[in-house]
């Protein structure tokens, strides 16, 4: 079980070191300062071995012969001097491994933003968001955590380990093996307590998690649990959640109690060996008083690192796991690939031609792309320049799907979309976007003021462009309703807006930009009725003189359009005018007749 | 505390077994060669056997401890969570989610976090205590020496912690506004993209990302010089321990053993001393945390609106009521009105008129501030605009916490048309919600409604919340209710004109008055800005008809 999880492991570190170059600077010098740093520790006992040998020996109470003071006093002398010397390494040592870790783990996570930033949108969806949010957040946290603890313990106490081991096999070889020998069952014993440990804080965490959960429930859902007099049921529930994260707790803690007596009961053990080896053995195989006791010393140093290590080696496995899926977001290809040579078009009257386009979702991992469930097949099509487009059909009919295309959020599977002749694909991010502008169905504010989401496109722009954008718009009369005018805040998502007035800002927004081809997807939910008429007005004037393609939901936009394309299952199956399709046999003209039903007023 | 004693008095006892071994078994073995297999034995023994005794202390005095940890944590939440259940919503209104959350949460864990280390700091002052007397007994001018540095050592670790934590807090509160900015950069990611934004927003997002890197290096900068110094300075104490101990040795006071069991003893001491500065750092965040919960705990009681309801008629009547947000921001006084029992009533007007908080006062979900409200009984349902649907099986969000049959399940959702919970994986079963199926917006209106006629209210409230369902539907919905709920009240904010017509009378709020309850017909008739509403919702159909 463990062979293929190291090699996994290793596989991940030095993938993930190649991703993140800066970890490895400077981790040698940086290595050598915490083995020194670590050499002061064994100063202290190695100071009482040499001072009870040769300063102390043979020293009997009440008598006083043989007590070389001097000579202690200049070994602690000596010894002081590079105890400070070591201090200054390890110090040293630890501040480097942070500083180090920490620009490299900001190096990571502004790669992982520009990595996620250029996934295409059906990375994006809502499901995966919040894993998306996780890994530059959490999983680059669990690194951080690992270099400031874990790190530094596997460096600190390593490097200790390595030079008391060192110390004690220069001391007597054979009792340091002795010791080695009887800890090697206490990292199996330690292993063990921890694993069961874990588990239990793992149950205790998914309690707290639930516990947070049903508490946020409560206090969110305060008003509907009200109305419905179902507090106390509600009240119930999370405090059984909260016995169950104590219980778990109090069972986790009962686990870690047992934690520090193995060390303990190890350690006596291999004292108590020593003891008695050194005591049989006596000086006869040239072992000393001095020494013996600074190995009684040793031994308790050595074996003060084990448990922390172990801790650790969990720890290792949680920022291994979290590099894993660090490395899985960055090995998703980038969206559409941005163009290889790309090409400059301006703002002349372009016309778009969608040549024999074909698209297929990527298969997910393990799946076998189903080649008779294409989401579009086949279409041809080209739109004039200053055409009014609807694109209509039924949910799941392809038209959202074709809007994207368009808008080169994603590149078909087969077939090209050009702009006056130009592909797509061969167009540059910045003249495409200038070019075309898309508004989407849920226009996304950014919670700030709306001057703030209308220089969110030009940065550079005046408090009077943007309020000569509205009046462009048709849309003064609105401006001027907004209670702190551009400096209104418009809450999380552009929630203190309605629906539809975050509609009103996209479309402002939109016009800034200046676009020739405009890209509308039409909200589904229904906006009031007022602003529903100034909906209709900026659209208006922003339609003129550009290309507007609209992905229609509501039927009334297509009566008004130039021209309608009807998608259904993938085929563009019908394509004229709002007043050839209405009284042809077809798809459009049944949609329209319920729809119309639909939406007289009254019984 | 029977286990902090036995720990403190083992640990201590080690040190003193220590110096025996030294002095009378290793130095007289050496000195004099030969082997006492008693006498080693003795020594081992004594040595395995207390480590014994001093584990089991360990293990007793933490399990207990973290029982009353976590009990205590355990009776915080529930008095958290009774006044968040007690208290009516405009109360909850006032209060922020987050802030309420961290009582219940961080809060609690906090007030009891000092808990944990408590016996253990305990038993390490106990400890200093015996070994203090015991450094002193032993040699009076060494251990005057040795105390003195435990205090310091102690202040040292309370400052390093205030200061190093400080730096980690800051760490966390960037962090918190690096994920808030993450997750909104993240969820406008189609903004992002169609505007060529990318590279604009990796530079926002980075800022942060910088600022949470410079103040974790500025806590490593400061921890790494706090542990250096708290190795340095205990190590230090060592050397000079050692050189003391030399003249004290030469001077016939002390032994061999008696110096390295003073080391020892020291250096027994130095990590324990490193708790009771976490925990004395730790005491004043627990006491805020717990005053808190103290102030949330102390804070009145506001009383339910609904309370304040009489009963007696079989209609619902409202006696020159005021009503508005809070008492300062009152938007309405001295409204009368009545509404029959089975009439069917539309409230209708522009966005921000007040709708919502009429019918919010009319169900004792928001307070009235005069004047009084008669109903015929406490069976009011009210469905919200925006529905809160909790994280559990759909039945349990329909019955909220009341049994209801499997049938009074299936009809309430058949006369909310929500088929599609049939087709879900385990139909009413399944989990919704953050951690179960995503509902659209239209699908959540719908359990919504389920939840409220499954009660069989006299009286119902919708406060448009059909309004992400299309048309059609709509339309359906609002028929199964009259049919099914032949006996309800029905008092709908409506924001379609299909909605309007099926009423039998209209509420009309305009600014500042409210016209009616009286007929659709009544109102355009007499009321020019009623006209022009309902001109305005008219308005998309009438282009239709030019196109045709």
């Amino acid at each position: 079980m463990t062979t293929p999880r190291v090699s996994g492991t290793l596989e991940t570190l030095s993938r993930g070191v190649r991703a993140v170059p800066s970890l490895r600077q400077g981790i040698g010098f940086t290595l050598f300062l915490a083995m020194f740093g670590a050499s002061g520790r064994v100063v202290v006992p190695v100071v009482i071995q040499q001072a009870i040998d040769h300063g102390l020996n043979r020293s009997v109470r009440g008598t006083t012969q043989m007590v070389d003071v001097a000579l202690v006093v200049k070994m602690c002398l000596g010894a002081a001097i590079y105890l400070m010397v070591a201090s200054i390494a390890q110090r040293t040592a630890v501040s480097r491994l942070g500083q180090r870790s920490e620009s490299a783990l900001f190096d990571l996570r502004v790669k992982l933003f520009q990595h996620i930033h250029q996934l295409s949108l059906e990375d994006h969806n809502d499901e995966q968001r919040g894993s998306l949010v996780s890994r530059v957040t959490s999983d680059v946290e669990t690194l951080s955590q690992f270099f400031s603890w874990g790190g530094l313990a596997y460096l600190l106490n390593g490097a200790l380990m390595i030079i008391v081991a060192g110390v004690m096999l220069v001391y007597d070889w054979s009792l340091a093996l002795l010791v080695i020998f009887i800890s090697a069952p206490l990292v199996y014993v330690l292993r063990r307590v921890q694993a069961k440990l874990i588990a239990a804080y793992d149950a205790s965490r998914l309690a707290n998690a639930d516990l947070l959960g049903n508490t946020a429930e409560l206090v969110t859902g305060a008003e509907t649990l009200h109305a419905y007099s179902a507090g106390a049921v509600f009240g119930a529930r999370v405090k059984t959640s909260s016995k169950i994260r104590g219980d778990r707790q109090t069972k986790a803690t009962l686990i870690g109690a047992l934690l520090f007596p193995s060390g303990e009961i190890f350690g006596a053990i291999a004292v108590s060996a020593v003891v008695f080896v050194g005591l049989w053995r006596g000086s006869s195989s040239g072992l000393t008083a001095g020494a013996l006791v600074g190995f009684i010393f040793l031994t308790y140093r050595f074996l003060e690192p084990i448990a922390e290590l172990t801790e650790v080696l969990d720890q290792t496995q949680t920022a291994v796991s979290g590099m894993r899926r660090i490395l899985g977001i960055l090995s998703i290809p980038a969206g559409p690939p941005p163009a290889e040579f790309p090409i400059e078009v301006g703002h002349q009257p372009l016309d778009i031609k969608i040549d024999n386009v074909t698209f297929f979702y990527r298969p997910r991992d393990g799946e076998v792309r189903d080649e008779n469930h294409a989401v579009l097949s086949h279409i041809n099509c080209v739109i004039q320049f200053g055409t009014q487009v609807a694109i209509v059909g039924e949910t799941g009919s392809g038209k959202t799907t074709l809007g994207r295309l368009l808008s080169r959020f994603s590149d078909p599977t087969v077939g090209v979309i050009s702009i006056g002749g130009v592909p797509l694909n061969r167009i540059s991010n910045e003249s495409l976007r200038e070019i075309l502008v898309v508004v989407p169905q849920e226009p996304f504010l950014f919670s700030d003021t709306i001057a703030a989401n209308l220089r969110f496109v030009i940065p550079q722009a005046s408090d009077q462009n943007l309020i000569d954008a509205f009046t462009n718009v048709d849309l003064q009369d609105w401006f001027a309703s907004l209670p702190a005018g551009l400096a209104t805040m418009v809450g999380q998502r552009g929630s203190q807006l309605s629906a539809g007035e975050r509609q009103l800002v996209a479309l402002v927004r939109a016009s800034l930009i200046n676009p020739s081809i405009l890209i509308l997807d039409e909200a589904t939910s229904s906006v009031d009725a007022s602003t529903e008429v100034r909906l209709t007005r900026a659209l208006d004037q922003l339609s003129k003189g550009r290309t507007t393609i609209s992905i229609a939901h509501r039927l009334s936009t297509a009566a008004r359009a130039d021209r309608v394309l009807v998608l259904d299952s993938g085929l563009l199956v019908q394509d004229g005018s709002h007043d050839q399709l209405v009284d042809q046999p077809g798809l459009y003209s049944e949609m329209y007749k319920s729809w119309e039903s639909s939406h007289n007023t009254a019984d | 505390m029977a286990g902090a004693a036995v720990f403190a008095i083992c640990t201590v006892g080690s040190s003193w077994l220590l110096r025996w071994i030294i002095d009378e078994v290793v130095i007289t073995r050496f000195d004099t060669n030969t082997f006492s297999l008693s006498q080693t034995l003795t020594a081992v023994g004594l040595l395995i056997g207390l480590s014994l005794i001093r584990a089991c202390g360990v293990v007793v005095r933490r399990s207990f401890a973290g029982r009353a940890q976590w009990r205590t944590a355990q009776s915080l939440t529930d008095e958290v969570v009774d006044v968040i259940v007690k208290q009516p919503p405009q109360w909850h209104r006032q209060q922020s989610t987050g802030d309420l959350l961290t009582r219940a949460g961080v809060d609690v864990e906090a007030s009891v976090a000092v808990m944990a280390p408590l016996p253990y700091a305990s038993s390490v002052i106990l400890m200093m205590a015996i070994a203090a007397v015991g450094l002193i007994t032993t040699d009076t001018a060494l251990g005057l020496a040795a105390t003195a540095v435990f205090p310091a050592l102690i202040a040292l670790n309370v400052l390093y912690q205030r200061r190093v934590d400080k730096w980690f807090d800051i760490a966390q509160g960037e962090l918190g506004v690096l994920s808030a900015a993450v997750h909104e950069s993240f969820e406008g990611v189609t903004v992002v993209k169609a505007f060529g934004a990318e590279n604009r927003e990796t530079e926002r997002l980075a800022i942060i990302a910088s600022r949470v890197q410079n103040a974790r290096i500025e806590a490593i900068r400061l921890r790494s010089l706090f542990e250096a110094a708290l190795d340095f300075v205990p190590n230090l104490t060592n050397i000079c321990l050692v050189v003391g101990g030399a003249y004290r040795v030469r001077s016939g006071d002390l032994s061999v053993g008696e110096l390295a069991s003073f080391i020892y003893m020291f250096t027994l001491l130095v990590f324990p001393l490193r708790l009771i500065g976490y925990a004395l750092s730790e005491m004043p965040r627990s006491q805020a945390g717990f005053d808190r919960i103290q102030s949330l705990r102390k804070s009145p009681i506001v009383e339910d609106p609904r309370s304040l309801f009489t009963h007696g008629s079989s209609s619902l009547v409202l006696d020159s009521v005021s009503f508005g947000y809070d008492d300062t921001n009152i938007l309405f006084q001295n409204v009368s009105a009545s509404f029959t029992p089975q009439s069917f009533t539309a409230i209708v007007g522009y966005t921000g008129s007040g709708k919502s908080t009429f019918v919010q006062s009319l169900a004792g979900i928001s307070p009235i501030f005069s004047g009084s409200v008669t109903t015929a009984d406490q069976s009011i349902s009210f469905v919200f605009q925006e529905p809160f649907l909790f994280g559990t099986s759909v039945r349990d969000n329909v019955c909220l916490g009341e049994s209801f049959s499997d049938e009074d399940v299936d009809w309430a959702l058949r006369i909310a048309e929500a088929d599609f919970v049939q087709a879900l994986p385990q139909g009413v079963d399944t989990v919704i919600g953050e951690r179960g199926v995503g509902l659209s917006g239209g699908q959540r209106q719908r359990i919504a409604l389920a939840r409220a006629v499954i009660r069989r209210p006299s009286i119902l409230i919708l406060d448009d919340t059909t309004s992400a369902l299309d048309p059609n539907t709509e339309v359906k919905v609002l028929r199964n209710i009259k049919s099914g709920l032949p006996k309800s009240m029905v008092i709908a904010v409506a924001s379609r004109p299909s909605l309007i017509g099926m009423a039998d009378q209209i509420m009309f709020f305009d600014q500042g008055s409210i016209h009616g309850p009286t007929t659709h017909v009544e109102l355009l008739i007499q009321n020019e800005s009623y006209r022009s509403l309902m001109q305005a919702y008219e308005e998309p159909q009438e282009s239709e008809v030019d196109s045709k």
